[in-house]
């Protein structure tokens, strides 16, 4: 009794600096249950997993019954993800296991590969090994192309090339013939009986026989081309004589531009109808036309 | 039974050693049953058959539904004479995970199946005879902790097939490779070719036969180990595990988080607009 009194005389006089302490300790329990919230503790029985292991381990038994080989040293690889280390480190582990189980089977005394003529089912059938293998050929089939293509297209890219010097080439020899036959109608018209001569000679070894005997004819009437009329030339040259006809008629971007015919007045006076709105003249029908006679 | 008795009696021999001399040889009687969830997808049922095909020891058993009675499992492998079980458990449609257990009395592990790739989808040339014994390769990263040790154990009595199990072949033409990487399993299946690849012909005796991978491929991230066979109290966690469902949320949530910051600027942006209003122009209305 003596002591809950005095107890209760002690909160009394210190009631602040209980209220304190309990303020203290509600914040270290906090914070208590948030670290054991961070730091999970994790189960490791380490002594119950090495007695499981004993307990059901078959280390006794010989090897060709267990056939398991642990590798020299221990799998390094810096990143997982890495597939290229990490399946080479697996190649070489299961490489080792195959060599050193090879001695231990052949120490049991038990035959290692299976006879030449001994055939049996496999683990993947005839088809799945069939499509594995037309996926293979199908690779290396694609590669083959790709490779083909890239090929040719390097050689268009050259071909190209040569194709537009040809062009060229071909172009200069054409303009260098128009130059040259260009020139030969010049001398030709400016009428130099001396230099006449020597291209009769030239055009003669060019082999136009019946430009010949017509030339010849010019020559006769006083070495000078012979040209029509004023009137046939007005004509030809209106209607066309020579040069090539089609689409003469067809209006042109500059024809259809031209409005110098155009008369704004006379468009605008009220006389002026259009040609394809002119009304025919009336001419009257036959029985009206036969009365009035 | 009764022939052991009888040739014991004949020769004089100790029964009881004759017995345990024969269990002796018999104990290594392995067989594995293995068994999906329902709601499993076609990978998840093609590596169980990918499985079933190298392990002539094991037994395929129909899909079950087994999420809460775990022991069901336990009794199946009674009936079908199994003492351990893969018990291939699907979640979501997504996550597969894969109990190892030791039918009757433990241990029992689970595992997260990881980086599947069934024989199937994996074009790779090798192939190996079915039903022949493997090799088993173990990392040496295996003895490194006690928990390792354990399951490497446990690999050993389940993907070893014993020899003369009733439809193995008594050859060797390939290797289960387990490795510890990154405080995961990683399995793979190399058939061991000892022919020459170029003449086909057999190698020199001093060469090294080389390997062609078969397949499937897979990783085994360790979750938990039980004393019991599904169930039982926990002797090993795996504190690197983070539960799929766990990555999943937080990648919804880092999507969701962009979403919260553009609101939370907008309405900063209102309140701060709120705090301070621009000043009225005294030269607003001269022209009115």
């Amino acid at each position: 009794m003596s002591d809950s009194e005095h107890e209760h005389i002690y909160s009394d006089n210190d009631a602040l600096l209980e209220d304190e302490e309990t303020a203290l300790e509600i914040a270290a329990l906090e914070s208590g249950s948030m670290q054991s919230e961070k730091v999970k503790e994790y189960i490791n029985h380490k002594a119950a997993l090495a007695a499981l292991l004993e307990e059901i381990s078959q280390k006794n038994l010989d090897w060709i019954q267990r056939c398991d080989i642990v590798s020299s040293a221990p799998i390094v690889v810096e990143k997982a993800d890495n597939d290229l280390d990490r399946e080479l480190s697996f190649y070489q582990q299961a490489l080792e296991a195959a060599i050193l189980g090879k001695q231990q089977v052949l120490k049991a005394g038990v035959p290692f590969e299976r006879p030449n003529d001994y055939f049996a089912e496999m683990v993947k059938s005839d088809s799945h090994m069939a499509r594995i293998r037309q996926k293979l050929l199908d690779q290396q089939k694609g590669i083959q192309n790709a490779e083909e293509a890239k090929k040719q297209r390097q050689l268009r890219k050259y071909g190209k090339k040569i194709q537009q010097e040809k062009i060229k080439e071909r172009e200069d020899q054409k303009k260098a013939a128009l130059e040259k036959i260009s020139s030969i109608k010049k001398r030709l018209r400016s009428g130099d009986m001396g230099d006449a001569d020597d291209f009769e000679i030239d055009i003669d070894s060019d082999g136009e026989s019946g430009k010949k005997g017509k030339l010849g004819r010019d020559k006769a009437k006083g070495g000078r081309k012979l040209l029509p009329n004023k009137k046939r030339q007005n004509k030809n040259e209106k209607f066309g004589f020579g040069g090539k006809k089609r689409g003469m008629k067809n209006n042109t971007a500059e024809s259809s531009a031209d409005l110098s015919s155009f008369s704004a007045k006379r468009n605008k006076s009220s006389k002026f109808v259009a040609p394809s709105k002119r009304g025919k003249s009336q001419r009257p029908g036959k029985s009206k036309r036969q009365r009035a006679f | 039974m009764a022939t052991l008795y009888k040739t014991a009696k004949s020769e004089f021999m100790d029964v009881d050693d004759l017995i345990e001399e024969k269990e002796k040889l018999t104990n290594i009687k392995h067989r594995v049953l293995m068994v999906a969830s329902r709601g499993s997808t076609y990978r998840h049922r093609h590596l169980l058959n990918d499985l079933e095909a190298l392990l002539p020891h094991s037994k395929k058993e129909a899909k079950i539904e087994a999420k809460k009675d775990m022991e069901l499992l336990n009794e199946l492998a009674e009936i079908h004479n199994c003492n351990n079980v893969f018990y291939f458990e699907t979640r979501k449609h997504t996550d597969l995970y894969m109990w190892i257990s030791r039918a009757p009395s433990g241990p029992s592990v689970k595992f997260q199946v990881q980086n599947l790739h069934t024989m199937d989808e994996l074009k790779m040339t090798g192939n190996c005879l079915k039903g022949s014994r493997p090799i088993l390769s173990f990392d040496a990263n295996f003895d490194s902790e006690p928990h390792l040790q354990l399951l490497k154990e446990i690999f050993t009595q389940t993907f070893g097939v014993p020899k003369g199990a009733r439809k193995s072949k008594p050859f060797f033409d390939h290797v289960f490779t387990f490795s510890v990487v990154d405080g995961r399993i990683w399995f793979r299946n190399f058939q061991i070719a000892e022919k020459d690849s170029t003449t086909g012909g057999d190698l020199a005796k001093d060469d090294k036969p080389t390997l062609i991978e078969i397949g499937p491929r897979f990783v085994l991230n360790p979750i938990r180990i039980f004393e019991g066979s599904f169930g039982g109290p926990t002797l090993y966690e795996n504190p690197k595990f983070i539960s799929p469902n766990v990555i999943r949320a937080n990648i919804l949530r880092q999507k969701a988080a962009k979403h919260a910051g553009r609101m939370n600027n907008a309405t900063e942006r209102e309140n701060r607009s709120k705090e301070n209003p621009l000043p009225v122009d005294p030269l607003k209305d001269v022209f009115e």
